[in-house]
């Protein structure tokens, strides 16, 4: 009788996971807790380093040529956020580009299925023959990084370069970049340079509240935010695109 | 405004355009079968039978703007949003276009059986007018919610990520509904007096309306109270439709009083007022409820032009609001 409850017990345990995480927790089987979480083989990512970014904005401009992105909207920018009173100032840079990320709401809440995440590499991109242009990607993003194309009436932001990268080329941004401050590759493999490299810095991502899980790493990263002169701290964001006010 | 919108004047009519004739027709088919589902002296079928007759023009004008504003349409692929229809995920926009195409075709079936004037119980469209009526009022519910959850499914906008939304937009559909009808009915009136039978819908319509629109303010007040009382998105994003000064230093533009003005007092406040104030003078002096024809048609505009600024407020707040920090 009594071993009957027990195993009864622990097959619930089984069933709730409960004595999977708990052996991850112990850090006997962290590996394989992990490959559970990471389903797949390849995902792509980027690791920029702040600290190497002299926001000159060529990243921005590469990026514009590479694709013949429209006056007036971009793929990718480069933040400057200034803070502080004089003498104790600083400036930092923020680039920016699409997270694709593990959980994208822009996926979730696409009608006609034109934006999905490849399962071969986790890239998000876009289906220029199935989009509407409806625009609901565009608010759903919760980092902005989507706007409509004037010319082709289709949703766009960042693809990671697929057609570059599918060929063994870095993306232009990453070619392009006088500091070397990215860093782009497959994050599940141990051995890559990215994964190296986050396994061994402190590095965040952007507003890690949303759930989405971005493949865009940063280090050394500013991420104030002009709402902080409600506390009367200086803090000043330059978007360098059309739309000024972050949001 | 310095900040980019991409869902305006179209996406705005559309949430409201759709929520009226959804509302229009709930209301219809509500008081139609309330009052027994025929065609007696003694059912409010004059005011069903506008409600009815209503109900498909706004939602398909709405619709119309909404192809309007897509992408691909502007750029002249007149067709491309028939993608729209070659799938069924759980996009709120994909099941909305699903549900609102089937509520066209509702609504038009139910236009249809109340198309001609005179009220002939017993005759064939009698059945139909009760069946359509069956379904029509779960689907105008449907239509009126799902323009709120469309708002309300996107954690990147906090103004909108609330289940509020969706109810303060039925509310705000069905107090459209009646006040179009009401409308309608004042200016189709024409002058003739006031009879028992007009007496007696005009007095549920008002009182119905009172109702809905005290809802609408319980669901205001708590939207703004759950606001103002968490800390972080919410709080920032809400308080541009509060105070001027932040909603002029944070987001470039005055939302604040566009809110209190329009959607508060001329939406809310001043039809609840009068309604009451009608409804408590007819029951006090035990007399037929009756109300000045010109009071009649300023009541149903003013709350009809509240709930458009209740959509366009919404709209453009959501959208020039976002996280705070990155
Ligand atoms: S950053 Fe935005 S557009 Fe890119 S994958 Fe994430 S949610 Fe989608
Ligand atoms: S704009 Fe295109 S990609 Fe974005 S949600 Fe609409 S159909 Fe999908
Ligand atoms: S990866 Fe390619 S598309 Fe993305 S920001 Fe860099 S250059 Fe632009």
């Amino acid at each position: 009788m009594k071993t009957n409850v027990s195993s009864t017990r622990r097959d619930f345990l089984h069933k709730l996971g409960v004595s999977a995480a708990a052996t991850a927790v112990a850090g006997t089987q962290p590996l394989t807790a992990h490959a559970a979480v990471r389903k797949r083989n390849i995902q792509y990512a980027m690791l920029i380093d702040t600290r190497r970014c002299t926001g000159c904005h060529a990243c921005s401009v590469a990026c514009k040529a590479e694709y013949d992105v429209p006056l007036g909207v971009n793929r990718s920018w480069v933040e400057y956020v200034e803070k502080g009173d004089y003498p104790n100032v600083t400036r930092n840079f923020l680039p920016r580009l699409c997270n694709h990320c593990d959980h994208p709401d822009c996926v979730s809440v696409c009608p006609t299925g034109a934006t999905y995440k490849r399962e071969e590499d986790g890239v998000v991109v876009i289906d220029e023959d199935v989009c509407i242009g409806c625009g609901y990607c565009i608010q759903a993003c919760p980092y902005d990084m989507r706007f409509l194309n004037p010319v082709t009436g289709t949703a766009e932001k960042c693809d990671f370069c697929e057609h570059l990268v599918s060929k063994g080329i870095q993306p232009a941004c990453v070619e392009t970049c006088i500091g070397s401050a990215r860093i782009f590759g497959d994050i599940n493999d141990p051995t890559s340079e990215i994964a190296q490299m986050i396994a061994t810095n402190p590095v965040s991502v952007l507003r890690p509240d949303k759930g989405t899980e971005p493949n865009v790493y940063y280090i050394a990263a500013d991420h104030s935010g002009e709402h902080e002169r409600q506390r009367n701290r200086y803090v000043r964001v330059t978007t360098h695109r059309k739309q000024k006010i972050r949001r | 405004m310095s900040t980019e919108l991409h869902w305006g004047f179209p996406v705005i009519s559309y949430l409201f355009l759709a929520g009226l004739g959804a509302g229009a027709l709930t209301v219809s088919a509500s008081m139609f079968l309330s009052s027994g589902g025929t065609a007696s002296a003694k059912s409010y079928f004059p005011e069903a039978r506008y409600g009815a007759l209503i109900a498909p023009v706004p939602v398909i004008l709405g619709t119309f703007l909404l192809i309007f504003e897509l992408g691909s349409f502007q750029v002249g692929d007149w067709f491309k949003w028939i993608k729209l229809f070659q799938v069924i995920n759980l996009s709120p926009m994909s099941i909305g276009s699903w549900l609102l195409t089937i509520f066209i075709g509702i609504s038009l079936v139910y236009a249809y059986a109340f198309w001609p004037r005179s009220r002939m119980t017993g005759d064939q469209l009698d059945k139909l007018r009760k069946t359509v009526a069956w379904i029509g009022i779960p689907m105008g519910i449907a239509v009126a919610v799902y323009t709120g959850v469309l708002l309300g499914a996107m954690p990147s906008r906090p103004f909108w990520n609330t289940p509020m939304l969706a109810i303060l937009f039925l509310l705000s559909a069905m107090s459209s509904g009646v006040a179009v009808i009401m409308l309608v009915r004042a200016l189709s009136r024409n002058g003739r007096a006031e009879s028992e039978d007009t007496a007696r819908s005009g007095y549920l319509l008002t009182k119905s309306d009172a109702m809905l629109i005290g809802f609408e303010l319980l669901v205001v007040f708590l939207f703004i109270m759950f606001a103002h009382l968490t800390v972080g998105d919410v709080r920032h994003a809400v308080s541009i439709i509060l105070f001027s000064d932040r909603s002029i230093e944070l987001f470039g533009v005055n939302m604040a009083v566009t809110f209190w003005f329009w959607v508060i007092v001329v939406g809310l406040l001043i039809p609840v007022t009068i309604e009451l104030f009608y409804i408590r003078s007819g029951r006090r002096h035990q007399k037929q409820f009756s109300v000045p024809r010109s009071v009649e048609i300023f009541v149903p505009i003013a709350v009809l032009v509240g709930g458009f600024m209740l959509r366009y407020v919404v709209v453009i707040a959501g959208q020039v609001t976002g996280s705070i920090g990155i």
